[in-house]
C-alpha cells in the first residue's frame, strides 16, 4: 500500500514535465471561468471559479488517475501482479488515493496560488471549517474513486467511456463553478435532492459557505455528517465490490485476461 | 487521383472508428452529454454571475451557449491527429501509414474528415439540449433563432473553420511526433488557451489590452462569431465581415501546421521517432 | 504495372548501402547501432540479414523502408537515395515486422487490407483481386471478414505479410517475419516468400536471427554483428569458407560456466545447450586442432562432469557464425537475460 503510494507520488516529482501537464486543465477552466463570472459583472464571484478548479484538480485525478487506472494495468498485465501479491486490492487502492491525493496537491496549490493573484476575490475563511470540510470532501472524493475502480474492472474497456461521459456531467450537477444548492441553485428541488446523493455537491457547497460565507462548524453540520456517512458507505461499498470481483477473479481468472 | 483514394480510405477508418459503438445510442449519449454539460456549466455560470447583479440577458446567454458549443466542436476533432499518431505509437499503424507512398498526410487529413463529419451533428445537438434545458431551468429562452438561412451561415462557418482546425491539429501532431510521453500536453494547454483566447465564452474586450490582440488574430474567434452572427444576430452584414478574416486565416493556419507537421516528422525521422514504441 | 514505368538499368543492385553509418543518442553516450554498412542486393533474390539481437537488423530495415535517416554514409533502393528521395522509394516498397500486430483492432482483415492498398493509391478493384490472391496464397480467406482482434498470432502475421504485399512492391523487407509461430505455419510462410521472390521477381528482404530460416531460404546470407557486416554470401559459400566441422560432446551433469572451456587455446568457439529431462547438456565446440577437444574433455571431466559420448558435425550456419564472431546466439541471449 505504501509502495503503490510511494510509485505515485515519486513519478509525479521525478518529472516536473507532469507537474506542468496536470496543472494545465484546471488553471486553464477556472481561468476561464472567472472571466467569465467577470464579464457577467460580477467579478468578485471569481472565487467561485478558482474554487471549482481546485476541486477538479483532485475530481480529474479520481476519474483519470485512478477510477480507470486498473483497467489500464489490467491491459498492461500489471493487474496480474496485484492478484497475486499479498496486499489486498483495498489496500492498493488506498494505497493510490494517498498518491493520488498527494500528487494533485501541488497543481491545486498552484491554481489557488495563481487564481488569487490574478483575481483577488474576496474571500472571508472560518479556517477550521474549511479545512475540516476539504479534507472530508477529499476522502469522500478518492472513496468514489475506488467504488468507480472496481466497477471499470468488471466492465473494461466501457469504463473509459463512461468516465468520458460522466466527468462533465458531474462537474455540472455537482456545483462546481457555480451553487447547484439552496435557493440561489438553477435546478428544481427534485432535482437538487437527487444531485445530493454526490459527495461533491454536498462538499463543494459547504465549501463555498465556509470560504465566502465565514460561517462555522455550526451551522455545516449537516453537511459534514451526511459526507462522512457517504463517504463510509462508498468505502464499504467499494471494498465488498473488490473483494467480491477479486474472488470472481481469482476463481475463473477473468480479470487476468487481457482484453487484447 | 492518389491523394483523394488515401483520404477517403482513412475517412472510412476514422468513421468506423468513431461510430464503432455496439450500442449506438450509448455512444451518441457519451459523445453529447458531456459536450451540452460543459456548455450548460458555462451558461449557469452566466446565468448566476449576472442575475446576482441584475444584468442577465438573454442574449449575452445565448452567445455563451453558442461559443461554447462551438469550442467543443473544435476541440472534438482538432486533436485527432495527435490521437492518430499517439493510438499509431501502439497499435503500429502509423509506422506503416507513414512509409506508404501517399505518407502521413492524407491520412490524418482523412480522419480529421471523419471526426468533423461526426462531431457536427454532435455540436448541433448539444446547441439544441443546451438550449432546451437552459430555457427549462432558468425559464429564459437564451435569444437564438434556427431558420434555414442561418442554418446555412452557420455550416459554411463550420466549414471555413476546418483548415484552420486541422492546422493546428497539424501543429499539435508533429508535437505528439517529437515527444516521447506527454503527448496531451501541450493539447492540454491549447484547449486552454483557445477557451480563454477564441471568444468561447466571454467578448475578447474582457481581456487586458495586449491580450485581447491574441483573440482578434486567431482564426477561431472569427469563427465563432461568424456563427453568432448567424444564430444570435441574424446579422448578414456581421456575417460577412468575420468570414472575410476568417476564411484566409483558416487557411494560413492550415499551411501553417502542415510546414510545422512536415518539420516535426523530419525531426522524427532524424531522431528516430516515427516508429518508437511506447509501454 | 509500376515495373514496367520506371527505368531499370540491369545487374544494378535494388538496394545497396555505402559505408552507412547510425548512431543513436543514449543517455549521455553515443550508441554506434550500425557502422560501416557495404551491401548490394540483387532483384528477385531472397536476402537474409542474420545476426543476434541489437546487432543492427531492425535498424538497417527502418533506414532502407524510409523510417530513420543514416547518420553518414548512403543507402539506396532502387537507385533512389532513402535520405532524398523517400517519396521516390516508397512506392516501390513494404515493410512487415513480424513482432507487432500493425493494423486496426476494429476493422476487418480485409478492411485493414483494403486500407492500406488506398494509401497506395491502388485502384479499388485491383486492390480487392489482389487481396483474394494474397489471402488465398496464405490461406487466410476463412478470416478475412474477422476483426482483426479475433485473429491468432499466426494469422495476424499471414495478414501482416499479405498486407506487406499490397501494393506489389518490388523490395520488401521483413523483420522477423515468423517469430512465434508454430513450425509448420513457419515453413508455409517461408515457403510462400520464396515464391514470391522467384514468381512475381520480388526481392525479399529478411532480417532474423533463425539459421535455420536462413538456410533454408535465402540466396544470400549477410552476417551482422554489433552493427558491422562480418560476411556476405550464398549459405553454400560461407560453410565452404567459414565453417569448420563442429565437434558435439554430450556432458552429464551439465557444466556451470563456459569460461574455463572458451578460454582453452584451439578452441574459437563454445555453446552449450541443456537437455533438462536428460540432465544433459551438449557442448558444441568449433577448434583449431584436435588436441583442443582433448583439453576440454580434462576440463569436463576434472570438474566433476562426465562426457557421454562425442562426434563430429557438418557445418551449418551455426558454426559459421560462431567462427566468424566466436560466439553462438544461445550464449549471447543468456547473456541479454542477465
Ligand atoms: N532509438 C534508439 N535509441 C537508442 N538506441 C537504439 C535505438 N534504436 C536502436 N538502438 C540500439 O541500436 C542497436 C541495434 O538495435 P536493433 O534494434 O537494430 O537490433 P536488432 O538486430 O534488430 O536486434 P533484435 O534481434 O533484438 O531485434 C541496439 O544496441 C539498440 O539498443
Ligand atoms: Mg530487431
Amino acid at each position: 500500500m505504501y509502495a503503490r503510494a510511494w510509485v505515485r507520488v515519486k513519478s509525479v516529482y521525478d518529472e516536473p514535465l507532469w507537474l506542468l501537464v496536470n496543472i494545465g486543465f484546471p488553471l486553464f477552466t477556472s481561468t476561464g471561468m472567472a472571466l467569465l463570472y467577470r464579464s457577467a459583472g460580477l467579478a468578485s464571484f471569481s472565487g467561485f471559479a478558482i474554487l471549482g478548479g481546485i476541486m477538479m484538480a483532485f475530481w480529474g485525478n479520481v476519474l483519470w488517475g485512478m477510477a480507470s487506472q486498473f483497467y489500464w494495468d489490467k491491459q498492461v498485465g500489471i493487474f496480474d501482479i496485484y492478484l497475486v501479491s499479498p496486499a489486498s486490492i483495498t489496500a492498493i487502492l488506498v494505497g493510490m488515493s494517498i498518491g493520488g491525493i498527494f500528487s494533485t496537491a501541488p497543481s491545486a496549490v498552484i491554481t489557488a496560488i495563481l487564481g488569487w493573484l490574478l483575481f483577488t476575490p474576496p474571500i472571508a475563511p472560518s479556517w477550521l471549517a474549511v479545512i475540516l470540510v476539504f479534507t472530508i470532501t477529499l476522502i469522500s472524493l478518492y472513496a468514489v474513486g475506488m467504488l468507480l475502480s472496481s466497477l471499470y474492472l468488471a466492465y473494461g474497456r466501457e469504463g473509459e467511456a463512461v468516465n468520458e461521459a460522466l466527468s462533465e456531467p458531474v462537474t455540472m450537477l455537482s456545483g462546481l463553478y457555480f451553487p447547484t444548492l439552496g435557493s440561489t441553485s438553477p435546478f428544481p428541488l427534485a432535482l437538487q435532492a437527487v444531485i445530493s446523493l454526490i459527495p461533491l455537491t454536498i462538499g463543494m457547497d459547504a465549501l463555498r459557505r465556509t470560504v465566502f460565507y465565514s460561517e462555522d462548524l455550526g451551522s455545516i453540520a449537516s453537511s459534514l455528517a451526511v459526507l462522512t456517512a457517504m463517504t463510509l458507505v462508498l468505502i464499504f461499498s467499494a471494498s465488498r465490490a473488490l473483494k467480491i470481483l477479486e474472488e470472481r477473479g481469482r476463481k475463473e481468472g477473468t480479470l487476468s485476461v487481457r482484453l487484447r | 487521383m492518389k491523394t483523394l483514394r488515401a483520404i477517403v480510405a482513412s475517412a472510412w477508418v476514422g468513421w468506423e472508428r468513431e461510430i464503432g459503438w455496439t450500442n449506438p445510442v450509448a455512444g451518441i449519449l457519451v459523445r453529447t452529454a458531456p459536450i451540452t454539460a460543459a456548455v450548460l456549466t458555462a451558461a449557469m455560470v452566466y446565468w448566476f454571475g449576472s442575475s446576482r447583479v441584475g444584468v442577465f440577458s438573454p442574449e449575452r446567454l445565448a452567445f455563451v451557449i453558442v461559443g461554447s458549443s462551438l469550442y467543443a466542436h473544435v476541440g472534438a476533432y482538432a486533436w485527432l491527429p495527435t490521437s492518430a499518431i499517439a493510438e499509431g505509437k501502439w497499435s503500429n499503424v502509423f509506422t506503416h501509414v507513414y512509409i506508404t507512398s501517399t505518407s502521413s498526410i492524407p491520412y490524418l487529413f482523412g480522419r480529421g474528415v471523419a471526426a468533423f463529419l461526426s462531431s457536427v451533428p454532435m455540436a448541433v445537438f448539444s446547441l439544441v439540449a443546451a438550449y432546451f434545458f437552459a430555457q427549462g431551468l432558468l425559464g429564459s429562452a437564451p435569444a437564438m433563432t434556427a431558420s434555414p438561412a442561418s442554418i446555412l451561415m452557420l455550416l459554411g462557418a463550420l466549414i471555413v473553420d476546418f483548415p484552420a482546425a486541422m492546422g493546428l491539429g497539424f501543429i499539435l501532431a508533429s508535437h505528439a511526433i517529437i515527444v516521447g510521453k506527454f503527448e496531451w500536453a501541450l493539447p492540454t494547454y491549447i484547449a486552454g488557451v483557445l477557451m480563454i483566447f477564441s471568444e468561447a465564452l466571454f467578448p475578447a474586450s474582457v481581456l487586458p489590452w495586449p491580450l485581447s490582440l491574441i483573440a482578434e488574430a486567431l482564426p477561431f474567434t472569427y469563427f465563432i462569431r461568424a456563427s453568432r452572427a448567424a444564430l444570435i444576430y441574424g446579422s448578414w452584414d456581421l456575417y460577412v465581415s468575420a468570414m472575410v478574416y476568417a476564411l484566409p486565416s483558416s487557411l494560413v493556419l492550415l499551411f501553417l501546421g502542415l510546414m510545422v507537421f512536415k518539420w516535426g516528422e523530419k525531426k522524427g525521422r532524424q531522431k528516430g521517432l516515427i516508429d518508437r514504441k511506447v509501454g | 504495372m509500376l515495373r514496367k514505368t520506371i527505368l531499370q538499368p540491369t545487374n544494378m543492385p535494388i538496394v545497396e548501402t555505402q559505408r552507412l553509418r547510425r548512431e543513436f543518442q543514449a543517455k549521455k553516450k553515443v550508441i554506434t547501432a550500425l557502422e560501416d554498412i557495404d551491401l548490394q542486393v540483387e532483384e528477385s533474390v531472397v536476402f537474409g540479414l542474420l545476426g543476434p539481437n541489437g546487432a543492427g537488423k531492425t535498424t538497417l530495415i527502418r533506414i532502407l523502408s524510409t523510417l530513420l535517416l543514416p547518420t553518414s554514409g548512403k543507402a539506396t533502393v532502387a537507385g533512389f537515395d532513402v535520405a532524398k528521395e523517400p517519396e521516390k522509394i516508397r512506392p516501390l516498397i513494404n515493410m512487415a515486422s513480424g513482432a507487432e500486430r500493425a493494423g486496426y483492432d476494429f476493422i476487418t482483415a480485409r478492411g485493414n487490407l483494403w486500407f492500406f492498398s488506398q494509401l497506395y493509391g491502388v485502384d479499388s478493384s485491383v486492390a480487392n483481386r489482389s487481396i483474394e490472391t494474397l489471402s488465398a496464397a496464405l490461406r487466410l480467406e476463412n478470416y478475412l471478414d474477422s476483426k482483426l482482434y479475433t485473429l491468432s498470432t499466426g494469422y495476424r502475421q499471414r495478414l501482416t505479410i499479405a498486407r506487406s504485399l499490397i501494393n506489389d512492391p518490388r523490395v520488401v523487407f521483413l523483420d522477423e517475419p515468423t517469430i512465434g509461430l508454430d513450425v509448420m505455419t513457419a515453413k508455409s510462410i517461408r515457403e510462400f516468400l520464396v515464391s514470391q521472390a522467384k514468381d512475381q521477381k520480388r526481392t525479399i528482404f529478411i532480417a532474423t536471427h533463425n539459421m535455420a530460416e536462413t538456410e533454408a531460404i535465402c540466396d544470400r546470407v549477410a552476417i551482422i554483428d554489433s552493427g558491422r557486416i562480418v560476411a556476405c554470401d550464398s549459405p553454400a559459400s560461407l560453410k565452404k569458407n567459414f565453417g569448420a566441422p563442429a565437434t558435439v560432446m554430450e556432458v552429464s551433469p551439465p557444466l556451470q560456466s563456459l569460461q574455463a572451456i572458451s578460454s582453452v587455446r584451439g578452441v574459437k568457439g563454445a555453446t552449450s545447450a541443456i537437455d533438462a529431462d536428460r540432465g544433459v547438456a551438449r557442448l558444441k565446440l568449433i577448434v583449431d586442432d584436435e588436441g583442443a577437444v582433448k583439453a576440454v574433455g580434462a576440463i569436463v571431466e576434472s570438474s566433476g562432469s562426465k562426457v557421454l559420448q562425442s562426434w563430429m558435425q557438418e557445418p551449418s550456419l551455426e558454426e559459421v557464425f560462431i567462427s566468424l564472431i566466436g560466439r553462438g546466439f544461445a550464449e549471447r541471449e543468456s547473456e541479454d537475460a542477465n
